[in-house]
């Protein structure tokens, strides 16, 4: 499938302080992208970057083929853009506000944006400051939509949003894959890209740490292995082990923590040949893998927490 | 120490204003005492100022006028109560402001009774005005030191004592008002209109005899009652205490309210007292249909419409009430400047000719059109830069719209509002003059009154050019602190022989006198001919500036 969107070393520095820094990644037609990465890790700017908001200092960004800074008002016929933080008329109507907007996009088709306004739950009769901020977002996400973009470009969309209308945004985004159309989101909410997304890319500082599919991502071979003994823990059987990074031995004198990368299957037989009471092996989740490139951010003790939290075992060995 | 309570912290946030309108109003206190030495030079001088302030009763009771207190406490009657513009200002966001920006949820979140924070920051806004009221105090007093008023020390501070009560009731109100409107915006605009009307309800007893019983429902009356520059006539205590125990049972009531109420909401009134509410029919709700959606264009338009129209009324009414008035006081107005050399010669050089005609002295007063027109152009622009810090040129640019097309456009519905405002003021003054039967030239009319319009292009284009790089704050500042610079070139510099080329420094010199002298068609060029210039360097900066907040 052809990239629909293609960036390049794409570099933008506000001043002294970070801004993004030699980012590329291509997006295929047709896919939904995921910009994972922490508050200020660099997502918006490379969002606002696309969208022409910003001028990169250095690097190419093209949007199917069109520069994003010298073509942007052609891109902008192709783009539904929702910003991070939404700033609308507050003395308008969510009606006059998709309106407005509908005329600037040249019309749009009223029954398809009525069906969104329902989808959503959405009443357009009250003025945008009176609206909660879940339903100042479901403005921005209709108006996103309404236009039937080719390519979707969201930043951090379900802030807000409660888990039914979560739920029916993500039906939306399927729907707007299945029809051949692309998005690209960000989000820090880890679930919501692993359910969504078909790739996703990781920014650190302003950097792309990895980019991959979301079952490629996971497919990373680095496992955590939990073995408990009928008997004393035999650690020196398995520090000598290929692809066993680390060992460490439980107070308790019998169990044995290990971490390992790449195929389990020396650590099972060497594991065999010792009466064994438990054996759990877990596989990384996307969140793991995220929190793994933040480790030493200064987060580990929150990161430690939620990898605990998201741990699922895959197997249970007796 | 400033972030230690509720009370220091609203201080601080209230430091430039106070700095600002103390100073300010101070320096103001200052100009006109300093200008009665020349207004009373003579006898003849004193009786035509005495006459002519018996002739505008309706601004102040003329009191002693031939005395510096008396003079500037009729000269100033009730414009000096600009003041109360920023405790309505204040006290309309004091708490409303607050659940507007959803910061009085984190305050509230605090172990602190609703009550408690409410006081302190009603407290701040009473310290601030007392400021105010301490600096105006000490330069009146300076300025009457200098011109051997006398009035002493204890007259000036009561002065400012005065004018900080009156404010204080305003404020008081318009935390009142606020308890009531879902807006803080609502809220000064309600009060700011019920200033407007109390000013007129105290003028009532001066222009129509027998209704002392109707000006006493206005607060502004009780102010009237002192006048603590005048030692002959001294200061009411009693008002004094109506004015204050007025703010205390407004202040009072709104604090109550505020207590009991949900905090996001207005006070709940009782059903009949509500407007009837239309049940929401979403599936009705689209197409809106609206003339003002269909573009940039028609929607800045539509933004601009209530502040062109209030704008249009201020610029049109003076120019009409002037061009009124100067015939029926064309005569003491004539004695007082002719017997006064300083406002003679401003006159004869700002005004473009002698003193003998009505043209003259009415086209001295029309150089505050274009002031007028640019301090709207100022807000306006002010405005735009304020559009993109809030963010809201995000999603505009997010469409298929050329980000030049976007500044034109709304540089487009400002230039609308300005020819409008010019097409009115015109409309008006011609109305005024064939109504009072002020002889005035037509097209010398059409010219001072439409001329002023590439005055307000010209600081707007500025305002959208410094926006390039300026925060609004910083914008708003610089624009504002331009047209006063202008302003003073233009005013004062024929007094004190400034050198020709600062004069053209000011536009208000390109304006000229084209109610005397007729349009200056290539000073008018030259100044849109500037203003395009502005503008198409605003546009170039902001076709490639980062957008941001």
């Amino acid at each position: 499938m052809a990239a629909i969107i293609e960036t390049r070393g794409l570099t933008k520095r506000y001043g002294a302080a970070r801004g993004i820094d030699d980012v590329t990644f291509d997006v295929s037609e047709g896919e939904v992208f995921g910009f994972l990465g922490p508050n200020g890790a660099g997502k918006t700017t490379t969002i606002r970057v696309l969208m022409a908001l910003l001028r990169a200092d250095a690097g190419t960004a093209q949007i199917a083929g069109l520069d994003c800074w010298q073509q942007s008002v052609e891109i902008k016929r192709l783009v539904g853009y929702l910003p991070g933080e939404l700033a609308l008329d507050s003395n308008l109507t969510g009606g006059q506000i998709l309106e407005y907007f509908g005329h600037l996009r040249g019309g749009v088709d009223q029954t398809y944006l009525k069906r969104l306004i329902d989808r959503l739950g959405l009443d357009p009769t009250r003025k945008f400051r009176q609206y909660s901020s879940g339903n100042k977002r479901k403005i921005g996400i209709v108006q996103a939509f309404m236009h039937r973009p080719r390519l979707l470009i969201l930043d951090e969309p379900t802030n807000g949003l409660d888990p039914l209308n979560q739920q029916e945004f993500d039906r939306m985004v399927r729907e707007v894959r299945d029809d051949g159309r692309t998005v690209l989101l960000s989000s820090h909410i880890l679930t919501e890209v692993e359910q969504t997304c078909d790739r996703v890319a990781i920014i650190r500082e302003g950097r792309l740490v990895r980019v991959g599919g979301v079952a490629e991502l996971k497919d990373i071979k680095r496992h955590d292995v939990t073995i408990t003994f009928a008997g004393t823990a035999p650690s020196d059987a398995f520090k000598a082990l290929d692809g066993v990074d680390q060992v460490e031995a439980l107070p308790d004198g019998r169990t044995l923590r290990l971490v390992v990368s790449g195929g389990l299957d020396g650590v099972i037989k060497a594991a065999a040949q010792h009466p064994i009471v438990t054996l759990t092996s877990q596989e990384p989740s996307l969140e793991d893998i995220f929190l793994r490139y933040y480790e030493g951010d200064g987060q580990t003790a929150g990161s430690q927490a939620a990898k605990e939290a998201s741990k699922e075992a895959s197997h249970v060995v007796h | 120490m400033w972030f230690t309570s509720v009370f220091l912290k609203t201080l601080r946030d209230y430091r430039i204003a106070i700095f600002g309108w103390g100073l300010g109003l101070g320096l103001l206190m200052f100009t006109v005492l300093s200008a009665v030495s020349s207004l009373v030079a003579t006898p003849e001088a004193r009786a035509s100022l005495v006459s002519l302030a018996g002739s505008f009763a309706w601004i102040a009771e003329p009191v002693k006028v031939d005395t510096a207190g008396g003079y500037a406490t009729w000269k100033y009657g009730f414009t000096i109560l600009v003041m109360a513009l920023w405790p309505i200002l204040a006290g309309s966001r004091m708490l409303r402001g607050e659940e507007e920006g959803g910061s009085l949820n984190v305050l509230l979140s605090l172990p602190r009774s609703r009550s408690r924070v409410a006081l302190q920051k009603l407290a701040a806004m009473w310290a601030a005005l007392l400021g105010m009221a301490l600096l105006i105090g000490l330069l009146t007093y300076g300025a009457g030191r200098g011109v051997s008023a006398n009035f002493g020390l204890d007259g000036a501070l009561l002065f400012g004592l005065n004018l900080a009560l009156i404010s204080g009731v305003f404020g008081s109100l318009a935390l009142f008002v606020s308890q009531f409107t879902q807006e803080r915006r609502t809220a000064s605009g309600i009060t700011g209109g019920l200033l407007a009307l109390f000013i007129v309800v105290d003028m009532i007893h001066r222009v129509i005899p027998g209704t002392d019983w109707l000006s006493r429902l206005s607060p502004v009356y009780y102010y009237n009652l002192s006048k603590p520059l005048i030692p002959s006539y001294g200061t009411d205590p009693v008002a004094l205490l109506v004015m204050a125990v007025l703010s205390v049972l407004l202040s009072g009531a709104a604090i109550w309210l505020f207590a009991r109420r949900d905090v996001g909401a207005p006070v709940a009134l009782p059903r009949w007292l509500s407007l009837p509410r239309r049940a929401p029919r979403p599936e009705a709700a689209l197409p809106v249909n609206a003339w003002s959606l269909r573009s940039i264009y028609t929607r800045s338009l539509a933004r601009m419409a209530v502040p062109t129209f209030w704008w249009t009324v201020v610029i049109a009414g003076f120019a009409a009430w002037m061009v009124f008035i100067v015939e029926q006081t064309e005569k003491q107005l004539r004695s007082l400047y002719e017997s006064s050399p300083i406002l003679k010669d401003l006159i004869n050089k700002v005004g473009g000719g002698d003193i003998t005609t009505n043209a003259s002295l009415l086209s001295f007063l029309f150089v505050f059109l274009p002031v007028l027109l640019m301090a709207f152009a100022v807000t306006q622009a002010s405005r735009w830069a304020a559009d993109e810090e809030d963010g809201l040129h995000e999603l505009v640019l997010a469409t298929p719209q050329p980000r030049l097309k976007v500044l034109l456009m709304r540089f487009g519905a400002l230039t609308t509002a300005t020819v409008i405002i010019g097409v009115v003021t015109l409309a008006l003054t011609a109305l005024a003059a064939a109504v009072s039967g002020l002889a005035l030239d037509g097209g010398n009319l059409v010219a001072a009154t439409l001329s002023m319009i590439p005055l307000g292009l010209l600081i707007a284009a500025v305002g959208y050019l410094l926006s390039g790089w300026l925060r609004t704050a910083v914008d708003t500042g610089l624009l504002s602190f331009l047209l006063v610079a202008w302003f003073v070139i233009t005013f004062i510099g024929p007094e004190l022989n400034f050198p020709g080329a600062v004069m053209r420094l000011s536009p208000f010199y390109y304006y000229g006198t084209p109610l005397v002298n007729g349009l200056p068609l290539g000073d008018m060029l030259l100044v849109l001919a500037v203003a395009v210039v502005a503008l198409a360097l605003a546009s170039l900066r902001f076709v490639r500036k980062d957008i941001g907040r």
